[in-house]
This record gives structure tokens, C-alpha cells and sequence, in this order.
């Protein structure tokens, strides 16, 4: 009996130091997305894009130029350590959201996190990271004060709903300087968190920019008929239109605004169903000239972009879009960061976090850089505003990032 | 101008409510029943609509005729096997049953055909009719008409026709019916295959001018109940009355109002009437 | 046949004990949160057989008016919960008296829309922090405020008011309140003939039981620090009660807890093993096992235990002691 325990004890030594050895081989890194529920497209093209990264990260990529750990094969200061996913799916529910947190942090040992695209899942996961001391590297949801919170290991990359807020109007101002009739918007926006708190950082800085909002429609997303809101816009007869959309309704006003004859000189999507892959599809001829907020551009053939898009495209079928994108660039700062700590310690993995300083030629993502504030927001993040010419979005804002003339006022379905 | 043009287009979407309604109507009046999976058949039809276009190259009308016939058949291998026998259970079972096959089929869409958008493409159906200002986009006007006609069409097979007065006769008292030689299995069966169908046929019209997704159900089985509630339970021309009203009610308060609150008012309405009128607005006691 | 209920109880008690994982003893707390709910729903549904499919107003009043107070007057979140539980009352009064004169299926889809009607307006009420939703506080200012890391002690808080609502269900299980409760259920009118105050008695039971769920919505929020109109008043959150009381057995005392060990397990085994493909996998098994009970054993596993296995065993016991 003794002797049996005693056998036992010496296996579970051995195997425990064995576990270290084992770990510096692959890095474990938890994604908590959507996989079911309404938003279940977009997590799983995030995903997606996310397993492209860490194929980016895991072999050798020496084609992608200045990328961050593209040329090597693994993280080279931990001994070539390969990158592990773990997806979870938190069924765009934050109860839900935080048990997964806490099983991907004690159960699988992840050493850091990524998520969540529905911000409401962001608030709660977060909690749940902060407490275990868990990086949690936000990619994709934009509610203002998911970072803010006095949070220590809470991290995001994406631009958030007051920085593209101040992208339009700054856009818009440009517009009057050039001499274009932009004085007054409408907002348009789909009435849960998403569209919520977006609109409400836009009519803020459009009351700085002194735009002036002549109307704002929240709506719900799963409306059948936007008849009524469509004409609303027709009377009010705004400049430019915003729009803070899903992807049914997005498709839905724009074939609603050609039956009802009405058209803006402008219209903005905010990215969501407007980068959704069925948009262009299902009424691109209609909605020539519309203009999206995106970070992300395919951009001209050899370049870096074009390489990671044709990289998705063959995993997937389409092209990569913008919140897809965003998740990307979040994994690649932090397999960077964790490549920089040279450990798998979150202490380590967070200090190196709070250092991080990637310049635009670094990133995959129109943002002008990555460096962290001390809420643990990206300060440089920003985004480019594209316009759909063709088949396609092209960027045309600001004219440095530009690659095709901005097309004002806008065509839809004109010839 | 503007409020012609609102009252038009909350008509034809009434319409469209008018003829799922109505199939959920029938299976209240028959067997007691409410069916949560209702807004799951109108998916089904689209999904089914779907296939037809990219299978068969089926057009409108093909592809209508194919979301009749697929959920008709739907219908029926649901009722055999799984409502048959929870009809003569307790009323928890009832409605743990159909919550369970919602679930079921938004996921099995999900399944099989991935949780993104999909349009039918561009049909022979495009373009708009102008009557002197007011604006009407083709689909949508066919699907109104439609709908419509298929509803009346439901209301009379179940008034005129011999079939339709042994559907009542099962409904009215089962024991009777079946003593004068009416097999109330087969007629309840039927009835579940003309539900799912009329839900079907509403799918494939709405997916003519709207992007679907396996979740799109959920929002049409409310709308279900309240014209449903507001038709007077059971009754086929009272759903018809009663889709029309709910469109125009809609499209009116997202007008008035603002298009977040045209549910509230829906759904207040749809509480207030419970409470005031259960028979329903046009039902009797 | 006494002792069961003990050696469940003990069980729980010692669950976090021998499970020291923080994962499956926040799950145990997640079961505890589920099984109060369920059995609160219990009262009304099963005992009094009136399916209710709005009882998310009760959950999601307990879970907001904590954090609501916190919102406006940084109060701890313990401190609104005689609040949440006081709201709900008053909903279940007002809600109640109207709806009861409804029978069946007519009472069940008013419930559903009250459900909505409430979340819809909570969703578009700014103070009520709209569709975004309310949090807590993010880090703990003192013990007071109840934000623990571990969830050992949110789970045996969420054990003892667990205990209390067994315990009170259990008492009137046994009370005229249950009989009438239970003569509601098997004939409404034949009840009323025999002079049970049919509507009163059924108020009684669903201010009863929304007081019970309020608690559990107080329990969620306390845990989780965070609720939105979905997760609060969603009808999946009333689904969710009625699914589980059925699982287990509608109209038992412990049919509800049963289901709830049984099936909130299950679910986070099903999303841990199927989710991460985004396939749906998990709803579709979800959904094809309340379709199963449904038809095959409506009465749930009590019931199942009680007339299929329990005599296959006894008769086994009875052929051993056969010579």
C-alpha cells in the first residue's frame, strides 16, 4: 500500500516537472468569441482571421516585410515556441462569457486572452481576466469604457467609437474646406449597444466639430420595413447620412432609399453590416459611392495586405473585412508581446504589453501605430474612410492613404 | 404624400403577416395549440426558396411553389412525429415541444447553411411602380398581392370546400367527426402541412426583398401572436384583417413615434388586448 | 426514501470542497443561481400549473434595481436587493390581478409580452443605461461590496437562499396553499365549484414566486457585476426557468434543483466541446432534448425515475428474492 502511494507520488513529480518543459513548446492563447447567436458570422470570420495570424506567427512568412515574428517560424526568444488556440464560444451571453473566461484561465491555463466583438460579453469577460491577472487584449468591441475602468490587464487596439466619431467630422470638415455642401448630418443607428453608444459619441463630436445633427433614428435591426424611417430622412433632407447598421438593415435601406427615390450627397456606413461580405453582393450597384469607415485595405498587389487577404481568401473563400481584420492585428501585438517578454508569465506578458510601440509599417491595419495609455487604449489607432467604387471599397480618405478620387457627391444607382 | 406612401407600405407588409398569421391561426382554432416554432417555418422557407434558386434555377413563382411544398411536408413529419403525441399531454409539454423544435431548426440552418446573410439573387422581380408620388417596389407589391390572395384562398378552402368543413368538423369535436367517418389524425396532419406551408410561402415572399440569416424567425413569431390575439383566436379572416392592421399599425408608429417604439406599441397593444379582450377584436365569445 | 433529500443536501454542501477547481465551482454557483429561479418559477408553473413565459421581468428587476442603486448612489450592491424583490411584487400585483382571468395558453402569451414590452422599454430608458446595460463596481472598495475572486462564497450565499426557497416551497407543499394550488391545476373550475378562491390563490403564488426570482436576479448580478436588457429580461432567461423545472420535474419540490445540476453542466459541456467550431451543434442537441422530454416523459426525470425506472429496479430486487 505504502509502496503503491509512493509510486504514485514519484509520477506525479515527474509529471509536474515535466509540465514546464512541455509548456515552453507552445503558448496557449484563449479566444472568446460569438459562435452562436446573431453575431455568429462575425466571430467566426474573426476567428478565421485570428487562425490566419497565428499561422502568420507559427511558420515562416519572410515574404510579409516588417510584420512583427512573420519571417521566423514561432516566438524565436521562447525557443521557437508555437502559438495554440483556444476558442471559445460565449454565445453573445456576458454570464456565459465570463464562465468561459474562467475556464480558458483554469482549466486550459491560457496565458493571455483575446475577444469578445459584442461589447456587452467585453464588460463582463474583462472582469473576469482582471481578477485572475489574465492580459485580455481587446481586438473588436467599441464601447467607450471598456478600457477607463481602472482596469491593470485590460488592452485595445481598435479604435473606438469617439475616435472614428472625430474621423468623420474631421472628414466632413475637409469636405467644406473643399467647398462641398456638408453642414448637416443624420444619424441612423440600430438600437442595441453597438449602435447606442456609437451614435452617442458622434452626436458629441459633432456638437465639437459644430456639424449639426438635424435628426436621429435609432431603429431596430430586425425590422422587415424602413419605409417610414426613409421617408423621415427624406423630409429632413440631411447633407450626409450616417448610418450605425447590421447587416439585413443596411441592405434593407439602401434598396428601400432606390424604391423610394432618395439619396443623400453622401452617405456614411459605420463599417458592421456595411462590411459584412453579403452587402457588395446584394446591392453594390445600388450603393455606388457609399462611404465605410475601415482600418483595413487590401491594398496593391505585393504589398503586405494583399499577401495576409490572399491568405484568407484561400482559407475562406472572401476577402478579409475591417472587424475581422481588427481581431488580426490584435493577435499579432499580442504574440508580439508575448514574443518580447520572453516568458509565458502575464506579469511579463503585460509589462511587455504596456512597452509595445509598433509603428504603422509594422501593422496590417491602417492605424497609425500601436502604444498603449495607461486605461490601456491604443492611442494611435485610427482608421481610413473608404468609398464602394465598383465592386469594391477603395480608400479615399485621408489623401495620404488614399488610392482612388473620392467620388462627391455620391452615385448610388445613377449611371 | 409621405403618409400614403407609409400607410402603403405597412399594408403590404401586413399582407405578408396577414398569410403566417393565418397558418398559425389554423392550428389555435384546431387543436388548442400554439406553435413557438412558427417563426422558424417562415426561415425554413426562405432557406428552402434558397436552395430552389441555386439547385433548380427556379424563379419567383418556382421558388414560391417550392417553400410550399418543403414545408408542407415539414409540417406533416412534424406533427406525426413529435405533435401527435404531445397533444394529449399537459400543457407544459406543449410548449416545451415546439420551444425545442424552434431551437432545433434555427440551428440546424445554422448548421447546414453557416450563420451568414444570404439575398436571393437579382429575380426577374425588380424595379419600382410610381402611382403619382407614391413609390411601391415590385417585390414587395407582388408579395403583398400574393399573400393576400393566398390567404383568401385559405379562408375559403376551409369555408367552401368539403375538405375544409371536415378540418372544422375535427376542430369543433373530434369524437363526432370521427364517428361520421372523418379521420381527425389525417385532418390535423393537414392542417400542420397548410400552416408550415402558409408560413413557408410567407418566407419565400419576404426573402424576395429581404437578406435572411438562420436568426431572422424569432422577430416573426411575436408578430404571429399578437395578429393572432387581435384576429381572435382561431380564425382564419380575422388573422387576414388582423396582419393588415398590425402593418399599418407598425408602419405608422415607427412614423409617428420613432421606428424603436413601433414594437412597444405592438406589444402594449397585444398586452392590452389580452387583458381587455381576450376573444380578440373581431372574435366572439 | 427520506434520507435522499439529505445526501443531496450534503452533497452540495461539500461539492466545492471536493471539486477545487475554480471553473467547476463557479459553475456549482451557476447551477445554484439556475436551480433558485427554476424552483421560484416552480411555485406558479408547476404547483399552480400556470405557465408563465415573462418571469424574466422578475429576474431581470432583481438583477437591475441592485446596480441601480449603485449607479445613482454608489451603494453596495446587497443594499438594493429588498428593493429588486419589492419591485417585483409589485409588477407580479399588477401583472396578476388582469392576467389571471386568462386560462392556458392565453395566460402564457400575455406573460411573453409583458416580458418583451418591459425589456423593450428598459432597453430604450437611458437611465436604465439603454441597450448597453448597467455595471457594478469594477473593483472591489471593500468587502461590503461582495466582488469576490473565487466563487466558493458566492456559491454557499447562493446554497443558503437556494435552501430558503426549497424550504418555503416545502412548507406550502404540505399547507391548504399547496392543495389549492394543486386542485388549481387539475381542474380551474372544478376548484372554483368546490370554493377555492381560485384568483386569489393563484396571486399568492406568482408574488411568491416572482419574490424568489427577483432573489436569483439579485444573485446573478451580485455574481456576474454586470446585466443588459438581454441577459435581465430576455425571453431566453424565462425559457431557461421553464426548461430546467421541466427537465427535472414541474410541480416537485426537487424536480427543478435535479434539473438544473443536470442540465447546466450539460449545456457548458456541449459549448465546450462543440463551440468553438461555430456550428450550432450545441442548440441543436439543446433542442432536440427538450423535444425528447416533451414527448416521451413529460412529467420529467422525476417522473421518469418514479414509473419506468424505480419499478424496474424494485421488480429486479423482487426476482432476487424469488427462489
Amino acid at each position: 500500500m505504502e509502496k503503491k502511494s509512493c509510486f504514485l507520488c514519484v509520477t506525479l513529480l515527474a509529471l509536474a516537472l515535466a509540465a514546464p518543459a512541455h509548456a515552453a513548446k507552445t503558448v496557449k492563447i484563449g479566444l472568446l468569441y460569438p459562435l452562436s447567436g446573431n453575431a455568429a458570422a462575425a466571430g467566426k470570420s474573426a476567428v478565421q482571421a485570428i487562425e490566419v495570424g497565428a499561422d502568420i506567427v507559427n511558420n515562416a512568412h519572410p515574404e510579409l516585410k516588417g510584420i512583427p515574428l512573420a519571417a521566423t517560424a514561432g516566438l524565436p526568444r521562447l525557443g521557437g515556441a508555437k502559438i495554440v488556440l483556444d476558442v471559445a464560444d460565449h454565445q453573445g451571453n456576458p454570464s456565459i462569457g465570463q464562465s468561459q473566461t474562467l475556464r480558458l484561465i483554469t482549466q486550459d491555463k491560457v496565458v493571455a486572452l483575446l475577444g469578445a466583438y459584442q461589447s456587452n460579453v467585453a464588460f463582463a469577460a474583462t472582469a473576469v481576466s482582471e481578477r485572475y491577472g489574465i492580459p485580455f487584449v481587446v481586438g473588436d468591441s467599441v464601447a467607450a469604457n471598456i478600457t477607463g475602468r481602472g482596469f491593470k490587464w485590460v488592452f485595445r487596439t481598435t479604435p473606438i467609437a469617439s475616435d472614428f466619431g472625430r474621423n468623420y467630422m474631421e472628414f466632413l470638415g475637409d469636405m467644406k474646406k473643399a467647398g462641398r455642401k456638408a453642414d448637416t448630418i443624420a444619424i441612423v443607428n440600430e438600437n442595441t449597444d453597438y449602435g447606442t453608444s456609437v451614435a452617442q459619441s458622434l452626436i458629441e463630436q459633432a456638437k465639437k466639430a459644430g456639424i449639426k445633427v438635424v435628426a436621429q433614428i435609432p431603429y431596430n435591426a430586425n425590422s422587415t420595413d424602413v419605409t417610414a424611417q426613409v421617408l423621415q430622412l427624406k423630409a429632413k433632407n440631411p447633407d450626409v447620412v450616417i448610418f450605425v447598421s447590421y447587416t439585413s438593415d443596411a441592405i434593407l435601406y439602401m434598396k428601400t432609399m432606390k424604391n423610394l427615390d432618395y439619396m443623400p450627397s453622401m452617405i456614411i456606413g459605420d463599417d458592421s453590416g456595411f462590411s459584412d461580405p453579403s452587402f457588395i453582393p446584394a446591392v453594390g450597384p445600388i450603393a455606388q459611392g457609399v462611404m465605410n469607415r475601415s482600418a483595413w485595405a487590401i491594398g496593391k498587389p505585393g504589398s503586405n495586405t494583399y499577401k495576409i487577404n490572399a491568405m484568407f481568401k484561400k482559407k475562406t473563400g472572401r476577402d478579409l473585412d475591417d472587424t475581422s481584420g481588427r481581431s488580426m492585428e490584435a493577435f499579432l501585438v499580442l504574440a508580439d508581446a508575448i514574443n518580447r517578454a520572453g516568458s509565458t508569465a502575464p506579469k511579463k506578458i503585460r509589462a511587455a504589453l504596456r512597452a509595445t510601440d509598433l509603428k504603422p509599417s509594422q501593422l496590417m491595419m491602417g492605424y497609425h501605430g500601436v502604444k498603449f495609455d495607461k486605461t490601456g487604449q491604443n492611442i494611435l489607432a485610427a482608421t481610413y474612410l473608404v468609398q464602394l467604387q465598383g465592386k469594391e471599397y477603395k480608400a479615399v480618405w485621408p489623401s495620404k492613404s488614399a488610392v482612388a478620387k473620392l467620388e462627391w457627391p455620391m452615385k448610388g444607382w445613377k449611371k | 404624400m409621405i403618409l400614403l406612401q407609409v400607410i402603403a407600405a405597412g399594408l403590404l407588409l401586413g399582407a405578408v403577416y396577414a398569410l403566417f398569421s393565418s397558418g398559425l391561426a389554423l392550428i389555435w382554432g384546431m387543436m388548442n395549440f400554439i406553435n413557438f416554432a412558427h417563426g422558424e417555418f417562415v426561415m425554413a422557407g426562405m432557406y428552402v426558396a434558397f436552395l430552389a434558386v441555386v439547385w433548380l434555377k427556379a424563379g419567383p413563382a418556382g421558388f414560391t411553389l417550392a417553400a410550399a411544398c418543403g414545408l408542407f411536408i415539414l409540417g406533416v413529419v412534424i406533427y406525426f412525429a413529435l405533435i401527435r403525441e404531445v397533444l394529449r399531454g399537459p400543457m407544459l409539454a406543449q410548449i416545451l415541444s415546439t420551444f425545442g423544435l424552434a431551437l432545433f431548426l434555427r440551428y440546424a440552418a445554422f448548421f447546414i447553411f453557416s450563420p451568414n446573410f444570404v439575398t436571393l439573387p437579382q429575380t426577374a422581380l425588380t424595379g419600382t411602380v410610381d402611382l403619382d408620388g407614391i413609390y411601391l417596389s415590385v417585390p414587395q407589391l407582388v408579395a403583398g398581392a400574393v399573400a393576400l390572395i393566398l390567404t383568401l384562398a385559405l379562408h375559403l378552402l376551409l369555408s367552401r370546400t368539403q375538405l375544409g368543413s371536415r378540418l372544422l368538423a375535427v376542430a369543433e369535436d373530434r369524437e363526432a367527426a370521427m364517428l361520421m367517418g372523418i379521420r381527425p389524425d389525417r385532418m390535423q396532419a393537414l392542417a400542420w402541412g397548410l400552416s408550415a406551408a402558409s408560413a413557408g410561402i410567407a418566407g419565400a415572399l419576404i426573402a424576395l426583398s429581404f437578406p435572411f440569416s438562420p436568426e431572422v424567425g424569432g422577430s416573426f413569431v411575436i408578430i404571429a401572436f399578437v395578429v393572432v390575439a387581435l384576429g381572435g383566436f382561431g380564425s382564419v379572416p380575422g388573422a387576414m384583417i388582423a396582419g393588415l392592421i398590425i402593418g399599418l399599425i407598425e408602419s405608422l408608429s415607427a412614423y409617428w413615434f420613432g421606428p424603436v417604439y413601433k414594437d412597444v406599441v405592438v406589444y402594449g397593444l397585444f398586452v392590452a388586448l389580452l387583458w381587455l379582450r381576450p376573444q380578440g377584436l373581431l372574435g366572439t365569445q | 426514501m427520506r434520507w435522499r433529500p439529505f445526501a443531496l443536501a450534503a452533497a452540495l454542501l461539500v461539492y466545492p470542497l471536493l471539486f477545487r477547481g475554480a471553473f467547476y465551482q463557479d459553475m456549482g454557483a451557476l447551477v445554484l443561481i439556475q436551480a433558485t429561479s427554476a424552483s421560484a418559477w416552480n411555485i406558479v408553473g408547476g404547483y399552480a400549473g400556470q405557465v408563465s413565459v415573462g418571469h424574466a421581468v422578475f429576474f431581470g428587476a432583481g438583477a437591475y434595481l441592485p446596480v441601480l442603486f449603485y449607479e445613482l448612489w454608489q451603494l453596495p450592491l446587497f443594499v438594493g436587493v429588498p428593493a429588486g424583490i419589492a419591485v417585483s411584487l409589485a409588477f407580479a400585483f399588477i401583472i396578476g390581478l388582469p392576467t389571471f382571468r386568462l386560462r392556458g395558453h392565453y395566460f402564457s402569451m400575455a406573460t411573453i409580452a409583458v416580458a418583451e414590452l418591459v425589456r423593450l422599454i428598459v432597453s430604450n430608458s437611458g437611465f436604465l443605461g439603454g441597450a448597453i446595460g448597467l455595471m457594478g463596481p469594477a473593483r472591489p472598495r471593500g468587502w461590503w461590496d461582495l466582488v469576490f475572486r473565487s466563487a466558493v462564497p458566492y456559491y454557499y450565499i447562493f446554497l443558503a437562499v437556494l435552501g430558503l426557497v426549497l424550504l418555503a416551497t416545502w412548507q406550502m407543499e404540505r399547507s391548504r396553499f399547496g392543495y389549492y394550488l394543486r386542485a388549481i391545476r387539475a381542474d380551474e373550475r372544478a376548484a372554483k365549484s368546490l370554493g377555492v378562491p381560485v384568483s386569489r390563490y393563484k396571486l399568492y403564488a406568482f408574488m411568491l414566486s416572482a419574490a424568489f426570482t427577483a432573489a436569483a436576479g439579485s444573485l446573478y448580478i451580485i455574481k456576474t457585476g454586470f446585466i443588459d436588457p438581454e441577459s435581465g429580461f430576455g425571453i431566453l432567461v424565462s425559457v431557461q426557468m421553464i426548461i430546467i423545472a421541466a427537465l427535472g420535474g414541474a410541480g416537485t419540490l426537487l424536480g427543478p434543483l435535479l434539473g438544473a445540476i443536470l442540465l447546466v453542466p450539460l449545456q457548458t459541456a456541449t459549448n465546450t466541446w462543440f463551440g468553438g467550431g461555430a456550428t450550432g451543434l450545441t442548440y441543436i442537441f439543446y433542442g432536440g432534448i427538450i423535444m425528447l422530454i416533451a414527448r416521451f416523459e413529460p412529467g420529467g426525470l422525476i417522473e421518469l425515475w418514479r414509473l419506468r425506472i424505480a419499478p424496474l429496479l424494485l421488480r429486479r430486487r423482487g426476482d432476487a428474492h424469488a427462489p
